[in-house]
């Protein structure tokens, strides 16, 4: 082993110290995550739940409940749905808010500090303060639209569920726009000034020199972006559950493996039914990632 | 393209967005204030921009031994909100101390110090960054109970600390990185022992690294909803975030309440965005970009 390493030898003090500093990482990330999924894996197979007698194995029956069960295929159309508007929101809203940080010279520190400030607050007050605002009686957004003329009488937004999906994912739009406004600010910043002179003096104008140097030089920036707004999407609890709990209209899969495992207290069907929604997170977020980095190659 | 900056159009336009980014990022903030802020009865009324008569009812029903509520006397929620916000410190606290420690010395041995797996164990742990929380949730609260865990500041502060870990993990690690070697090398010619050196040169150079981890840790601590929701049934252990949406579940929304406590539940992180945002937004980055 020591030929591994050719630059210094390795002291059995060395080694030691490491396992100090490793071990607590080893123990925590071991106890509270890598064996807890593990048995969530295994668990899947088998029939864990309090009311029924002895924990049979079952194979792949929990997944196929889930596939037959009507409620959890509304929760994943909701979840889709919040997915789609959340990562299509953020995206453009992030750009552009990381576009105008980029260019703005004074005060740049504040606006940047107003604009992350929704990522730092609770979700959910950012649910509640929310939730007041769409109230249908007393709620400012009724008043203003019906100011406006846009409206013309008071609407109960909650019961329409396209409106209540829409209105939701705005509420997370909110809290994780700045993440993608930052990511993509540092992928800005990192572009060399010159090569805008370059493509300035080619003849290219804001929206060419857009399209061929910004675009492809903050790409890599973009899949980061765009993998963590399709994470915390597909995760999407606090805000549903405040602005209007268990409903169905509004159910995601979080919700839905929430009530399964801690209401209804079926367990293994929860952990099968979290296992795929990990499992469809990682899938679309491993496709923008391939997708932006072959673009980016073919350049 | 830096052409048009310099137009009229062009900077009429900026201020025009910049007015925009503000006012979505802190309208829904200000309102908020402002509903507080308004006397119950006006909040049943039309609003307006800026109350027309500033109240301090809500914020007195959060406080005050009893509060008036549609003319009866009431006990007030100070009890169960002292509780809370007590709780949410003391876990969001620890979470930050502990997480920022294991972080700042378990980094170091990464990038410093040789030992068999050592890539393959950051890149496990770095990669449950990917792994949503609520895959472990059923699991660990088995084995919650078992440990008897559930409700404790111990259980939710580990819970916390297996969740943050990685971020903080990977924060660290591409400070101690960024660092010249040769630092600690004058040390060790001068004599000093690894710990030493990492104690007293290492970690004082890393401070804005420890505090960017410490802000990240902390906030999202002090946000969390779901695992408080499942692993602090009573006031034992229960945060503001859980505790204030359960004003809802009275007879009626008392949403001046709401949002006061709302109010008060954010002043922590507005506080570090004001003061410390300059690490924070380095952490972010940091954080998103390597």
């Amino acid at each position: 082993m020591p030929s591994s390493y050719p630059r210094r030898n390795r002291t059995p003090g060395e080694l030691a110290l490491a396992a100090a500093l490793v071990v607590p990482i080893v123990v925590v990330m071991g106890g509270l995550v890598f064996w807890p999924l593990a048995t969530s894996v295994l668990a899947s197979f088998y029939r864990i739940d309090p009311m029924k007698p002895g924990t049979p194995f079952v194979g792949l029956a929990n997944y196929g409940a889930l596939l037959a069960d009507g409620n959890v295929q509304t929760a994943w159309l909701n979840t889709f749905a919040y997915v789609a508007i959340a990562v299509v929101l953020e995206t453009i809203g992030g750009l552009g808010a990381a576009l105008l940080l980029n260019r703005v010279k004074h005060g740049r520190q504040w606006l940047l500090a107003i604009t992350v400030l929704p990522w730092c607050l609770p979700p959910v007050v950012n649910a509640i303060v929310w939730m007041w605002i769409f109230n249908p009686s007393y709620g400012v957004l009724n008043h203003v639209l019906l100011w406006l003329g846009v409206i013309d009488a008071r609407k109960v937004w909650f019961n329409d569920q396209a409106t209540a999906l829409f209105l939701i994912s705005l509420v997370h739009v909110w809290r994780m726009m700045p993440l993608t406004a930052v990511i993509l600010l540092a992928a800005l910043q990192s572009i060399p000034r010159d090569l805008y002179e370059a493509a300035r003096l080619d003849g290219a104008g804001p929206i060419k020199s857009f399209r061929l140097v910004t675009l492809p030089l903050i790409s890599s920036g973009l899949a980061i972006a765009l993998s963590q707004s399709t994470v915390f999407a597909f995760n999407l609890f606090d805000e549903a559950w405040i602005l209007s709990g268990s409903s169905l209209d509004t159910r995601s899969v979080i919700i839905q493996v929430y009530l399964t495992a801690f209401q209804n207290l079926r367990f293994s069907n929860g952990m099968a039914l979290s296992i795929l929604a990990m499992l469809a997170s990682l899938l679309v977020s491993l496709i923008y990632v391939l997708r932006v980095y072959r673009e980016t190659r073919y350049d | 393209m830096r052409a048009s900056l310099s137009t009229l159009p062009g900077r009429i336009g900026i201020v025009i967005a910049v007015a925009l980014l503000v006012a979505w990022s802190l309208g829904p903030i200000y309102w908020s204030l402002v509903t507080s802020l308004t006397p119950p009865l006006h909040l049943l009324g039309t609003p307006s921009l800026w109350p027309q008569q500033i109240s301090f009812e809500h914020y007195a029903k959060l406080f005050g031994a009893t509060s008036m509520s549609q003319g009866n006397a009431v006990q007030s929620v100070w009890p169960q909100f002292s509780a809370a916000l007590t709780n949410s410190l003391i876990t969001s606290g620890l979470a930050t101390v502990v997480t920022v420690a294991i972080a700042a010395f378990g980094a170091y041995a990464f990038v410093r110090l040789e030992f068999p797996g050592r890539d393959l164990l950051f890149v496990a742990v770095v990669a449950t960054l990917a792994i949503p929380a609520y895959t472990v949730m059923i699991p660990l609260y088995r084995l919650m109970i078992s440990l008897k865990l559930i409700d404790t500041y111990t259980g939710i502060t580990l819970i916390y600390v297996s969740a943050f870990l990685p971020l903080a993990l990977w924060l660290m690690r591409s400070v101690y990185q960024a660092m010249p070697i040769s630092l600690e090398e004058a040390a060790w010619l001068d004599g000093a022992g690894r710990v030493y050196t990492l104690v007293y040169i290492v970690l004082p150079l890393s401070a804005p690294g420890l505090i960017a981890s410490a802000i990240l840790t902390f906030l999202n601590a002090w946000g969390q909803f779901m695992v408080p929701l499942v692993f602090s049934p009573t006031l034992a252990t229960k945060p503001l975030t859980v505790l204030i949406p359960e004003f809802v579940t009275r007879n009626y929304i008392d949403f001046g309440l709401m949002n006061a406590a709302g109010i008060l539940a954010i002043i922590p992180p507005v506080l570090l965005v004001l003061f410390l945002n300059r690490y924070l937004v380095s952490g972010l980055m940091a954080g998103a970009t390597k």
